[in-house]
């Protein structure tokens, strides 16, 4: 439908990652590209280590390259303050003490005068530089010299947040916050590097960008900062105020995060980014008085302790409109910019919104279900409340592209070769755009007669399947109706995946799949998994009650000695990895490769490949719910939680399957009205944001 | 219209820049427990807020205190900075005095051309107020402790008399009628809630919503708590504590904040939700009275003010006044030869009470609200403070 964002690496399509059987690189081959073989392996070299960023990257890289003994060279200046130390605690949460141990050891950390560099670094035979030093473009060439001159055949990437490679005279790879989980790369270079394509083996996710100010990410995420404060500035609202209703209608908290990931560091970086950004672009990006003020002092946005928020500030109908008008305006207006310069696929655009600057949905997802007229009015509108914005130009007729396949598929492609179809999903939890976006992927294969189909994630952006957003169900909380039209309408596309191919084969990959997504690829014929992925239905721990059919669709394919252990995942919550749920929930488990190669044959030669398991259409009749050993709970929310969902798994489970999608639904609706489910996730998130 | 010189030509109050919290009685409502300061910088933001007018057009804060707060040392800064603009400024206080010093200290510092836009912003707490401990090598103790509020009026150090005795001398002075101070009394309250009810606070008095420390609702302040009608009745039944000073015959403690804005001609017109408002200085004059005599001190003060300015009650639109015991307002119509029915037409602290910093602010806005119903004219605010003193100051609508 659109071109796949693997293609911008050089990675070429999935639908060829299935054709060709294998995954287009792998770690251990990109590794020796970038450092050398075995033996005469070099080191890589992370400048201004001690930083929040170069810290982070330390960590990142050390732990995915220990395997391969490249040893971690963490530079900075002498008395710099230590924040490698500071990462360890996390590296024992995510690795256990021993695991960070070894990848301690590999991380060697040196200090240099930053005009010379230390002897014993050739010892190291340096490949790859990563540059995390500070923000300023003379210091930064000096440093980039240095390397060169000693080792002329380094590989360069500078991970600044604004300076545009042209000016650097490097390559770009800007990562985003937290940087030591963040997988995240805005890559800025000619055509795509061994380096870029090692990180993509790494498990990371480099994309593409164009060597414009401040790439994509830092424009979103500064310019909603900015937009905050200019909100500030017209209406009195206080920072933490205006934070919390951002919060609440776009996702990010921006001054809150400036003050997590600290200040001094961030509010510097933040009017870097924008004082740039004005000076080539003009009034939309000045920087206000407040944010110049607390970059030269570093002062956190939310109050201290002792002043913790004492008024409140409520809104009228007209003040949330002008709310809106203040944050979105600027943002519409940043992002036709973006898309005039081209700086990313439309995908990665809205996908770095999401991913880096947390934004509910991204922005051009929010644009396109707008659509023109509407943010064509905000804009105006916003130059009405800040005039001096309507002086830098911008491009209304970017949105007259919204039909494109670019925008109406920013989130799930579809590729074909004829015979059998690929459906990739690049967002990791299940919405109402992913729901639309799966039903056009649908409609187009069918157009072009496809029988056969892999729906699976888009091995780039999506690493992971981690459910339904659970924002999505705020409307759900409130209003039966509402609860039961998203899960009856998510589930009729889900059964589409069944009813209307001749094969479909659920694919999944990555570290974890669960919830929303699970049940989503549950419906497909053949319902294949990678041999360490965990799957899981935590419906219950939230507590809701899966509304896509989770409580009875793969009770229906499993035998009636296997049904224990389904109860047994939606009982208990917990997750169970893909191989050991073969032949009960999952088709088929084995490694990356073998899993690619059986899904294809499928493709090409149909049923006889893999036994199909048949879904009773019928009532299945009484559970054997004592043989599935639930583990037993004192608690009695979780006990709650579990009648609920028994009964939903009772009353579905015993209606024929064309009954059982409303019982389903139904059930569900109701169960999201329930204190219960008010206390729990869904509901507190929805009364933290609200309230 | 006799026509007068303006004290401060080149300082004027922008109309609508300007808003009071309800003041609800000591120890009623939530702000018994804030800081008071915090409350009114959060608030006065907000009051600036829904009066469209951006805090960032400030360049100076005084603001008008006088029961000591946490973190006072730090004066006016750091209640800017809990406004959210990191302005100068100061802290005043001359007790009752407060809230109409500080306007006018507000317009000398817009005509010495030091600013052009201040904040003004009075504010107490009397609930609670804070309990002081000085070294006093000369007392019998040695060591002498002061509940700021209750202490201090009960007890002038410079007569020994409390303010109540003030109140009760004064009455036998003028040889005031109890059945007339109660009848004073009882229409104060009707003037109150007729303006209540008529919708004219809504338009002075701005609900405030408190947040506890974990950023849940506390409680909201709109009201004036502890405020009730009032029979005439009741008032006759009610014992006398000194000569025609009874519980309902003066005012009692509260909290709150009050604010407005002065600014140079040009702002203040950039401010305005009606630029073609004109509201300017005309003359402010102080006196000081005999010992425990302070409830005439506002009717000499007045009279002052008029040899000042060549002004008589003829000339003046709208009068309104701080009036703690209902004595001072009986004692003014007495010297001023002026029905006291004409007068605190919205309502007066009397009633809604008296948060001291605040209490003359908000009496000035709901004046200057008042002159603009009438299509303008002289506004003239005057009180009664700590030590005898009298105030008095006129304004000019147009």
């Amino acid at each position: 439908m659109r071109p796949s964002t693997l293609e911008s690496l050089g990675l070429g399509t999935v639908l060829e990652i299935f054709q060709k059987g294998k995954m287009p690189v792998d770690i251990s081959e990109m590794v020796d590209k970038v450092f050398g073989p075995k033996g005469k392996r070099g080191a890589m070299i992370i400048s201004g280590a001690s930083g929040i960023v170069g810290a982070g990257k330390v960590m990142q890289f050390a732990s995915r390259l220990l395997a391969y003994n490249i040893p971690i060279i963490a530079l900075d200046l002498p008395g710099a303050p230590d924040g490698i130390s500071k990462q360890y605690k996390g590296l024992v949460a995510a690795f256990g003490r021993d695991g960070a141990n070894d990848i301690m050891k590999n991380i060697i950390q040196l200090t240099y005068d930053g005009k010379s560099l230390p002897e014993t670094l050739k010892a190291y035979n340096p490949k790859f530089l990563l540059e995390a030093i500070p923000e300023k473009l003379e210091l930064k060439k000096a440093h980039y010299q240095l390397f060169k001159k000693q080792y002329p055949g380094i590989h360069i990437w500078s991970v600044t947040s604004g300076f545009p490679s042209s000016q650097l005279g490097v390559g770009i790879a800007h990562p985003a916050f937290p940087h030591e989980i963040n997988k995240v790369f805005e890559i800025v270079e000619n055509k795509p590097s061994a380096q870029t394509q090692l990180l993509w083996s790494m498990g990371l996710i480099p994309m593409k960008m164009s060597d414009d100010w401040s790439f994509v990410l830092d424009v979103f995420f500064c310019g909603l900062m900015l937009a905050g404060l200019r909100y500030h500035t017209k209406t009195n609202t206080p920072f933490w105020k205006t934070d919390k209703y951002i919060r609440q209608i776009a996702g990010p908290n921006p001054f809150r995060a400036h003050d997590a990931i600290g200040a001094k560091g961030s509010n510097f970086l933040t009017w870097s980014c924008l004082h740039h950004l004005s000076k080539e672009y003009g009034n939309l990006f000045t920087p206000t008085d407040d944010l110049v003020e607390h970059k030269d002092s570093g002062q956190n946005w939310y109050p201290l302790d002792h002043f913790r928020p004492l008024v409140n500030w409520s809104m009228t109908d007209d003040d949330k409109k002008e709310l809106y008008t203040m944050i979105y305006g600027p943002i519409f207006q940043m992002t036709t910019l973006m898309l005039h310069e081209k700086r990313s696929d439309l995908t990665s655009m809205n996908s770095i919104g999401e991913l880096c600057a947390q934004f509910t949905k991204g922005i051009l997802a929010q644009m396109r279900n707008l659509g023109e007229a509407e943010i064509l009015k905000t804009i105006k509108a916003y130059h009405k409340l800040h005039p001096e914005s309507a002086k830098t130009k911008w491009y209304a007729d970017e949105l007259k592209k919204m039909n494109s396949s670019e925008w109406q598929q920013l989130y799930v492609n579809a590729e074909h070769d004829g015979k059998a179809g690929v459906i990739t999903i690049s967002r990791e939890s299940y919405n109402s755009d992913v729901n639309a976006e799966l039903n056009r992927a649908i409609d187009w294969l069918k157009k072009n007669k496809i029988k056969r189909v892999i729906v699976t994630s888009d091995f780039h952006l999506s690493t992971q399947m981690v459910g339904a957003d659970t924002n999505e169900f705020f409307p759900a909380l409130l209003n039966t109706k509402e609860g039961e039209r998203i899960a009856a309408t998510w589930s009729a596309t889900a059964r589409r995946l069944y009813n209307e191919f001749e094969i479909s084969v659920g694919f999944i990959n990555g570290k974890r799949c669960m919830g929303g997504m699970l049940e989503m690829m549950m419906h497909c014929h053949y319902m294949f998994a990678t041999e360490d992925t965990s799957l899981g239905m935590p419906e219950v721990t939230l507590p809701v009650v899966p509304g896509m059919e989770g409580c009875h669709w793969s009770l229906r394919k499993a035998k009636a000695a296997d049904r224990k252990n389904i109860l047994k995942m939606l009982m208990d919550g917990k997750q169970v990895k893909a191989k050991d749920t073969v032949g009960w929930f999952v088709d088929y488990s084995g490694s990356s490769e073998a899993c690619i190669k059986k899904a294809w044959q499928i493709m090409q030669k149909g049923n006889s490949v893999l036994p199909l398991r048949k879904v009773d259409e019928k009532p299945l009749g009484k559970l054997s719910w004592n043989d599935a050993k639930i583990t037993p709970t004192t608690d009695v929310n979780f006990e709650e939680a579990r009648k609920a969902i028994k009964k939903c798994v009772e009353d579905s489970c015993n209606a024929k399957l064309v009954d059982a999608i409303s019982i389903q639904a139904k059930l569900s609706a109701e169960f999201m009205v329930t204190k219960l489910c008010r206390k729990g996730k869904v509901g507190s998130e929805y009364d933290k944001i609200n309230q | 219209m006799k026509k007068t010189k303006s004290m401060f030509p080149d300082a004027f109050i922008p109309y609508g820049t300007w808003g009071s919290s309800y003041f609800p009685a000591w120890q009623a409502s939530p702000l018994a427990e804030v800081n008071i300061a915090q409350f009114a910088g959060e608030g006065m933001a907000r009051i600036m807020s829904l009066r469209k007018v951006s805090i960032n057009y400030l360049d100076y804060l005084i603001i008008g205190s006088t029961v000591p707060w946490h973190w006072k040392f730090w004066n006016a800064t750091v209640v800017a900075s809990c406004m959210g603009k990191r302005v100068p400024g100061f802290q005043m206080e001359q007790a009752c005095a407060t809230g109409l010093q500080a306007v006018i200290l507000a317009g000398a510092q817009v005509q010495s051309g030091a600013s052009e836009a201040v904040g003004v912003l009075t504010f107490d707490r009397t609930s609670d107020s804070p309990v002081g401990v000085f070294p006093e090598r000369r007392s019998y103790r040695r060591t002498e402790v002061i509940s700021d509020v209750w202490d201090n009026f009960g007890f002038d150090p410079a007569t020994g008399k409390g303010m109540l005795a003030s109140a009760g001398s004064i009455a036998r002075k003028y040889n005031l009628d109890k059945r007339e101070v109660d009848e004073l009394t009882a229409y104060r309250y009707e003037q109150y809630f007729n303006a209540k009810e008529s919708g004219f606070l809504d338009r002075v008095l701005v609900p405030l919503e408190i947040l506890n420390i974990q950023g849940k609702h506390l409680g909201i302040i709109n009201e004036d708590t502890g405020v009730k009608k009032i029979s005439i009745d009741s008032l006759r039944a009610m014992r006398e504590l000194d000569s025609c000073v009874t519980s309902g015959t003066q005012t009692h403690a509260a909290d709150g904040m009050a604010t407005l804005l002065v600014a140079s001609k040009q702002k203040a017109k950039e401010l305005s939700s009606k630029p073609e408002i004109e509201i300017s200085f005309v003359a402010k004059t102080e006196v000081r009275v005999n010992p425990s005599c302070m409830p005439e001190a506002p009717a000499l003060a007045v009279q002052k003010l008029f040899k000042q300015t060549g002004l008589s009650m003829k000339d003046i639109a709208v009068v309104k006044d701080h009036n703690p015991f209902a004595v001072n307002d009986a004692v003014f119509s007495k010297v001023m030869n002026y029905d006291w029915k004409k007068m605190n037409n919205t309502g007066s602290p009397l009633v809604w009470g008296h948060p001291q910093g605040p209490t003359l602010t908000r009496v000035i806005i709901e004046a200057l609200e008042e002159a603009v119903d009438l299509g303008g004219g002289y506004v003239l605010i005057f009180g009664c403070a700590a030590g005898d003193v009298g105030i008095a100051a006129i304004f000019h609508v147009r």
